[in-house]
């Protein structure tokens, strides 16, 4: 509730009239005050631009309410306005009134003015006090305003720019947006930014730029968090001090000495670096107070945060210094020193970090006020390094610091017994092999071995030097008699002194074994597992021996492993074990006077696929079969035992499996049932691992030639003897067959009474041949002739005869009375067979269509076979049979004369054609004619049918004839056609 | 504009060979320099988001006597020796500033451009100072730089414009420097004939 601006105080001791008189005034002047409220006086204004509060202060009567007002002098806007209620300053006797302004109170002058109020009445207004703005005519430069504020993230800010005297303003950009703008005078302009994010390092830039966009003033504003560290951890160090860390906390954004993060621990600033990023921050004091309290502050708000503990459950030791070893062969002791006495009480549990070849092991050691520990089980001539830190072994806190590391070398000791072994390659030499000692079975560098061989037997005993880079050294016992044991004894050698001496009684040499024999040993994850027989004479145990199987005898790499007498098995293991390589491995029985091979095994770490074919693959034909024959394939190669091999027929695309040898010691194989042509085979070894490249062999299989020659055989045999039965035959038969063959030619005769009257004779020829048509008797050789009508001619006719049969074409022929007149050549619109005919005849028969049915498809086939003689007839040779018209001799020199339609036909006397032969016997009818045709006398008037076999049968005279015998094959094809024909024998 | 207290012996300019590969050095150096000082330039323009046609007041940081072509060659790298000079103190105060107010101790490649600036300034200067001394003959005496304005403004809007007026005062004297001493080789060889031609008629 607002109190009186001032207050009135009672009189003392008052008469009653003068108590009266005085109410009574006092009611008289509270009736007046009422009716008009004092104006306030002596109105101040006092600015805190940093907080943009403004506070007005004045003497105000006896009222508690207030009108005021408050405005942007240049432009009489009002920016506030309202009623207040004000208390009395009991110190200053003034009422005061804080507004805060949302622009920087530098952007503009701000007029104030108030006046009192009581109820619904109010005093005048009282003067009006003006607060000064930046933005005076006086100031000419441009300003920005706020300067360097820091808010808190999120908040809102407003800026506002004064442009300089003669300036235009053009924007205002927070970073790089525009904000929007609201005048505030002539000169100044406000922006607010709103929800700022953090800033970076060097804060926000607010620009104030003119209408060209350069910058006029500027100003930058610092966004961040108040300060929140976590996590305060007080501890001791020295078991009197307290140090304190803290953990920074959540990023102010806020950097640089006006706005970072200060720390004050119980009161007491801590330094902390400007630029430290660091998470983790340190403060100490120098008591243990048990209780602490940190302050964290910056521009935007502070942060507390408190720790309490007892310093017994703080300790926290520091590092042991000056670290000293004292080194012994298998251990060393190591000492350091406390920074502060007080640890001299301490219980303290320190650890020791020992490192070896980079192999690192831990061990603790309590100890009140601890500084020394011994390190036992070290090895000999061996680098470690040592470090040490301690914490407090009661209510342990933390470890302390490690210590500065320390390095040392253990002193040297004798070396370890060697591990040896003998592996005789031969009756008498061998190799003594032993294993190069590891830098911690050596005790020291070693410097060189020395070997003994030695027979008890015999007293002889040879013993030889060898350098340190010595692992094995080859033997010769043809010292030794052979009659007893031998002993190899090695010893090496350092800066200490020399090893215990490893001994080996040499075993005996054996001979390698059949390698179907050897069983096999199986690898698995383990590595080769081998088991044995137990035997009652090991009795310093059993060595397993084990090498590459195809290594070079005299430089071969062995390895071996000694078992105890009681085990029975062992699985051997080796870094050196490769795929594919074939390992031998041989037990021996160690005693005391011999070592003698037990058991020997072969194996494969895994096998593979053979990297060789197949050697030497050979094939050979074994009629009708093929066998194929190869060789072994190297035991290198084979990198597996094999299985077997696979047959294939290669057709040089794809392998066709023939067979499957499941027998290793497979060398051939008989392909059989194969026809006769070129084969491919392709032959591979199979491991477990698969099948190998294979080796391919060809062959070209040949017919089986016995065979060949006995069929030759039986079918000339079969033909001789027909030719026999054939030849037989016909000399029983010879009449017949001259009688068949070469009959007696009958003497044509032509009977006189043909028929004289037109029409057409229609004549069916024989089936077989035509030829009985002429052998009538009654053929007459007048004028009287027949004339064969053209098919064509009849087709037209009829139009019901087949254009083409097998069946003999019916022959018509016209019995008409030849024309007297000269036959004058036809050509070229007959044929020359029809000239011919006609220059050679003339007799008036005239054949036209006389065919067989063999030759009735060749004439029928020719497109010009009509009623028109054909030009160019064909020609046929050979006893085709049929028709073979009386033509020219088809000398290929005479066939353009064919070809000229103006030159005349020239009879050719002895050029006949095959398979005709004038009938030579013929008389001429006609002595005029015959004169013209003088030079073909002999040959005149014969018809030229070919299927006339009384026609073309030679007479005597012709049979004699040299020229005629070359048509003998011709007509003898004709008379044996004539015969079949015939059907006779 | 303060003036510098000079204090120098003058020698003779002799062209010597080594005197131009000394010269030729130092161009390089300034013209490396430069290169670097356009980087920083725009590496801090883009860090404070200024816009990049930014100007800001043209009155220089640098106090040194004007040029003039009237100058011998002794005297134009003298000039630009002490140029160099008041960059590099006002490098260093704009460093310490900014580091002190402005940083959070960060190691980005603004910070390292403005390292590599500061470095290569060092060389440009001592690469200029052999140069001085070989055509001086005499050690080389830094001028007085205390008449520069050196400590800034206090309002750290003020305070990044002036930085970013260091680095461009720096960024024109380097460019300043590597142009005069690209053109001194011609120069030296005038002024050799020149003095040649001066003592021949001397002797007449």
């Amino acid at each position: 509730m607002p109190r009186l601006c001032f207050s009135a105080k009672p009189l003392p001791n008052p008469c009653p009239w003068w108590l009266l008189c005085v109410l009574l005034g006092l009611s008289a002047l509270q009736a007046h005050t009422k009716d008009a409220p004092t104006v306030p006086q002596q109105v101040s204004l006092s600015a805190n631009l940093q907080s943009q509060q403004l506070s007005v202060s004045w003497l105000g009567g006896a009222v508690s309410t207030f009108d005021l007002i408050i405005l942007r002098t240049e432009l009489n806007e009002t920016v506030f306005y309202d009623t207040v209620s004000v208390g009395l300053d009991e110190v200053s006797g003034r009422c005061q009134w804080n507004w805060t302004s949302v622009e920087p109170l530098e952007c503009t002058s701000l007029s104030v003015r108030l006046r009192s109020r009581d109820g619904e009445t109010a005093s005048e207004w009282s003067d009006t006090q003006i607060l000064q703005g930046k933005d005076l005519p006086s100031n000419t430069k441009s300003q920005m305003y706020p300067q360097d504020r820091v808010v808190p993230v999120g908040s809102n800010t407003t800026f506002c720019c004064i442009v300089g005297e003669g300036m235009s303003f053009g924007s205002i950009r927070y970073k790089i947006p525009v904000l929007n703008v609201t005048r505030l005078s002539r000169r100044s302009y406000a922006s607010t930014g709103t929800n700022q994010g953090p800033s970076i390092t060097s804060g926000t830039n607010v620009l104030c730029l003119n209408s060209d966009d350069r910058i006029l003033t500027g100003a930058v504003v610092f966004v961040g968090y108040p300060p929140l560290p976590q996590d305060l951890v007080c501890e001791t160090r020295n078991l009197s001090s307290a140090v304190c860390q803290w953990n920074r906390g959540r990023e102010t954004h806020l950097y640089g000495k006006r706005k970072m993060t200060y720390y004050k621990l119980n009161a007491r600033s801590c330094t902390v670096p400007i630029a430290n990023r660091q998470e983790l921050l340190e403060c100490s004091l120098d008591q243990w107070v048990g209780n602490w309290t940190l302050l964290a502050e910056n521009p935007l708000g502070q942060y507390h945060l408190t720790d309490s503990a007892e310093l017994s459950h703080r300790v926290r030791p520091v590092a042991p210094a000056s670290l000293n070893p004292v080194i012994h062969v298998w251990n060393a002791t190591v000492q350091w020193q406390w920074k502060y006495k007080s640890y001299d009480a301490l219980a303290l549990l320190c650890e020791v970090d020992l490192s070896s070849n980079w192999r690192s092991t831990t061990r603790t050691f309590p100890g009140v006020g601890l500084r020394s520990v011994v390190l036992l089980d070290l090895h000999p001539n061996e680098d470690y390094t040592v470090k040490v830190r301690c914490g407090a072994q009661q209510n342990f806190w933390k470890w302390g610091d490690w210590s500065d590391p320390v390095a040392f070398r253990t002193k040297m000791d004798i070396p370890q017994t060697l591990d040896v072994w003998v592996w005789m390659a031969s009756d008498n030499t061998g190799r003594v092999i032993w294993k190069p000692l590891t830098p911690r079975e050596s005790h020291g560098q070693i410097t060189g071995y020395e070997l003994t061989l030695w027979s008890p037997e015999e007293n002889v005993q040879h013993t030889e030097m060898l350098p340190h880079t010595a692992y094995d050294v080859p033997i010769n016992l043809t010292h030794f008699s052979g009659t007893g044991k031998v002993i190899a004894t090695i010893t090496a050698k350092n800066g200490a002194g020399m090893s215990p001496p490893a001994s080996v009684v040499i075993p005996l040499h054996m001979t390698d074994m059949e390698a179907s024999a050897v069983p096999q040993a199986v690898y698995t994850e383990d590595g080769f597992h081998l088991s044995w027989q137990s035997d009652a004479n090991a009795s310093c145990g059993y060595v397993v021996e084990w090498h590459d199987a195809f290594c070079p005898v005299q430089d071969c790499p062995v390895e071996w492993t000694k078992v105890p007498s009681e085990s029975t098995n062992v699985s051997i293991q080796s870094g050196d074990f490769q795929p594919g390589v074939r390992y031998n491995f041989s037990l021996y029985m160690c005693s005391s006077d011999r070592t003698e091979v037990l058991q020997r095994w072969q194996g494969y770490m895994q096998e593979l696929v053979p990297s060789s074919a197949v050697p030497h693959l050979l094939t050979n034909q074994q009629d009708p079969n093929i066998e194929l024959t190869w060789g072994d394939i190297p035991l290198v190669s084979r990198r597996g035992f094999l299985l077997g091999y696979h047959i294939y027929l290669n057709n040089g695309s794809q392998l066709t499996l023939l067979a499957n040898l499941s027998d290793p010691n497979s060398r051939s194989y008989t392909v059989q049932g194969l026809p006769g042509g070129s084969y491919k085979f392709t032959v591979k070894a199979y491991t477990s691992a698969g099948e190998g490249t294979g080796a391919t062999a060809s062959i070209s299989l040949e017919p089986y030639t016995d065979w060949v020659i006995l069929e030759i055989l039986t079918a000339m045999g079969t033909m001789a003897v027909c030719l026999v039965v054939v030849t037989f035959l016909c000399y029983k038969k010879r009449k017949w067959v001259k009688k068949a063959f070469y009959p007696d030619i009958p003497e044509p005769k032509l009977a006189g009474d043909w028929p004289r009257t037109q029409g057409p004779l229609d004549v069916k020829p024989s089936p077989h041949s035509m030829v009985h048509i002429v052998e009538e008797p009654e053929w007459d050789s007048s004028k009287e002739a027949l004339v064969i009508i053209p098919e064509e001619e009849e087709d037209m006719g009829t139009g019901d005869e087949p254009a083409d049969t097998d069946e003999p074409t019916s022959l018509r022929y016209y019995n008409q009375v030849i024309d007297e007149r000269p036959i004058r050549p036809r050509y070229p619109d007959s044929s020359d067979s029809s000239t011919s005919s006609l220059d050679s005849g003339r007799t008036d028969v005239t054949y036209t269509g006389i065919q067989t049915s063999a030759s009735s498809l060749a004439f029928h086939n020719q497109p010009q076979s009509s009623s028109e003689p054909q030009p160019n007839p064909p020609l046929i040779s050979g006893g085709g049979g049929g028709y073979r018209p009386q033509m020219q001799p088809a000398a290929p020199a005479q066939i353009p004369a064919l070809m000229d339609p103006h030159s005349q036909p020239v009879p050719q006397p002895g050029g006949g054609a095959s398979g005709y032969q004038p009938q030579c016997s013929w008389r001429m009818d006609s002595p005029g004619e015959a004169g013209e045709s003088e030079g073909l006398a002999p040959c005149l008037g014969s018809p030229t049918s070919i299927t006339s076999t009384q026609f073309l049968l030679p007479d005597g005279e012709s049979e004699e004839d040299a020229e005629d015998k070359a048509q003998g094959l011709s007509s003898a094809t004709t008379w044996f056609h004539n015969l079949l024909s015939s059907g006779k024998p | 504009m303060a003036l510098m207290a000079e204090r120098r012996t003058r020698g003779t300019m002799t062209g010597s060979e080594p005197t131009r590969t000394t010269t030729g050095r130092a161009a390089a150096i300034a013209e490396q320099l430069h290169h670097e000082c356009t980087l920083l330039l725009e590496l801090f323009r883009k860090k404070e988001s200024l816009p990049p046609d930014l100007t800001v007041a043209d009155d220089r940081l640098v106090s040194v006597p004007p040029s003039s072509s009237q100058l011998e060659t002794r005297d134009k790298v003298w000039r630009l020796y002490s140029a160099l000079l008041q960059c590099r103190s006002l490098l260093d105060r704009a460093i310490s500033r900014e580091d002190a107010e402005l940083a959070g101790g960060e190691k980005g490649e603004y910070e390292g451009q403005r390292k590599t600036v500061k470095e290569r300034l060092a060389l440009l200067l001592s690469s200029i100072g052999e140069l001085l001394k070989a055509v001086d003959g005499t050690a080389v005496l830094t001028p007085d730089t205390g008449g520069i304005e050196i400590d800034g403004p206090t309002v750290l809007f003020e305070v990044k414009l002036w930085i970013y007026r260091i680095f461009k005062e720096l960024d024109y004297w380097t460019k300043t420097t590597m142009t005069t001493l690209q053109a001194l080789p011609s120069v030296t060889a005038k002024e050799q004939g020149r003095t040649s031609r001066r003592r021949r008629s001397t002797r007449r």
